[in-house]
C-alpha cells in the first residue's frame, strides 16, 4: 500500500509515473491491469457559485491510518497486487487535483472495482472535512457528491 | 497530558461550534464518549447521531469505557475524495 497526504498541489501524473516505476521492481510486476482515477476540486460550490478555494480539514494520524487500513481490506478482497493513494489536505483551488487513487491487478475486473469501491470508501471512512470558499467566506459541506 | 487524564478533540464545525479543539478531563472509572460529551456541554446529554467517535485514531461505540490516556475526537459527517 502507498499511500499519502499531501499538503501541497501536485502532479498526479508524476505520482503515477513513481508508483508504476516502483512496481516493475516488486512482486506486483506481473500486474497487467491498472485503474487510476484522479479527481479535481469543482469551480462551482454545492449552491453553484463560483468557488474560491476548497479546503480540506483531516485528522492527523487518524486519516493515514484508515486510508491504510481501507486499502488494505479493499486490496485483499479483490485480489489486486498494489495501490496508491494520494490525497490533499489544506486549501485547494479549483482545477487542483484533490485525490488519485491507483489499483494494479492481474485483470481489469479487480483493478477496476477495487478502484472504485477505494475510492467511495474513503469519501466516507476517512476522516477529512470539505469547506468551501465563496467570495471570503467558508461553509463546512454536509456529505458527498452523488457517484 | 498526565496519566489519569483523557484527552478530547473536535474537528470542523463541531470545533467552531464550541470554540475550541482539544481539552483534557480526569479520567473516571466507567467514563465514556456520550459522558464526555455531557461533562463537556457540547450540547444536550448525547452526540447527534451524525457525529461519530474515534478512540485512539479508531472508529468506536458512544458506550465504549475510555481508559486512562485514551484520546476521545467527536468527528461531523465526513466528506472526503
Amino acid at each position: 500500500m502507498d499511500v499519502e497526504l499531501l499538503a501541497a498541489p501536485f502532479n498526479p501524473l508524476a505520482s503515477l509515473a513513481a508508483w508504476q516505476a516502483g512496481l516493475r521492481n516488486g512482486p506486483a510486476a506481473i500486474a497487467a491491469a491498472e485503474a487510476h482515477f484522479i479527481g479535481r476540486v469543482r469551480p462551482v460550490a454545492s449552491d453553484g457559485a463560483p468557488l474560491e478555494a476548497l479546503e480540506i480539514e483531516h485528522y492527523p494520524g487518524m486519516s493515514e491510518r484508515r486510508i491504510a487500513a481501507i486499502s488494505q481490506t479493499l486490496a485483499h478482497q479483490h485480489g489486486v497486487a498494489a495501490v496508491l493513494v494520494r490525497h490533499r489536505v489544506g486549501r485547494i483551488k479549483p482545477g487542483e487535483p484533490i485525490v488519485v487513487v491507483a489499483v494494479a491487478a492481474d485483470r481489469r475486473g479487480p483493478a477496476l472495482r477495487c478502484c472504485q469501491e477505494l475510492l467511495e470508501t474513503l469519501k466516507h471512512e476517512a476522516p477529512f472535512w470539505k469547506r468551501e470558499w465563496v467570495n471570503g467566506c467558508g461553509q463546512w459541506v454536509a456529505g458527498n457528491t452523488p457517484l | 497530558m498526565t496519566s489519569g487524564e483523557v484527552r478530547v478533540r473536535l474537528f470542523a464545525g463541531l470545533r467552531e461550534e464550541a470554540g475550541w479543539q482539544e481539552r483534557s478531563l480526569v479520567h473516571q472509572n466507567g467514563m465514556t464518549a456520550t459522558a464526555v460529551w455531557t461533562l463537556l456541554n457540547l450540547g444536550g446529554t448525547t452526540p447527534p447521531a451524525t457525529v461519530r467517535v474515534a478512540i485512539n485514531h479508531e472508529f468506536a461505540a458512544l458506550n465504549t469505557p475510555l481508559a486512562n490516556g485514551d484520546e476521545v475526537a467527536f468527528l461531523p459527517p465526513i466528506s472526503g475524495g
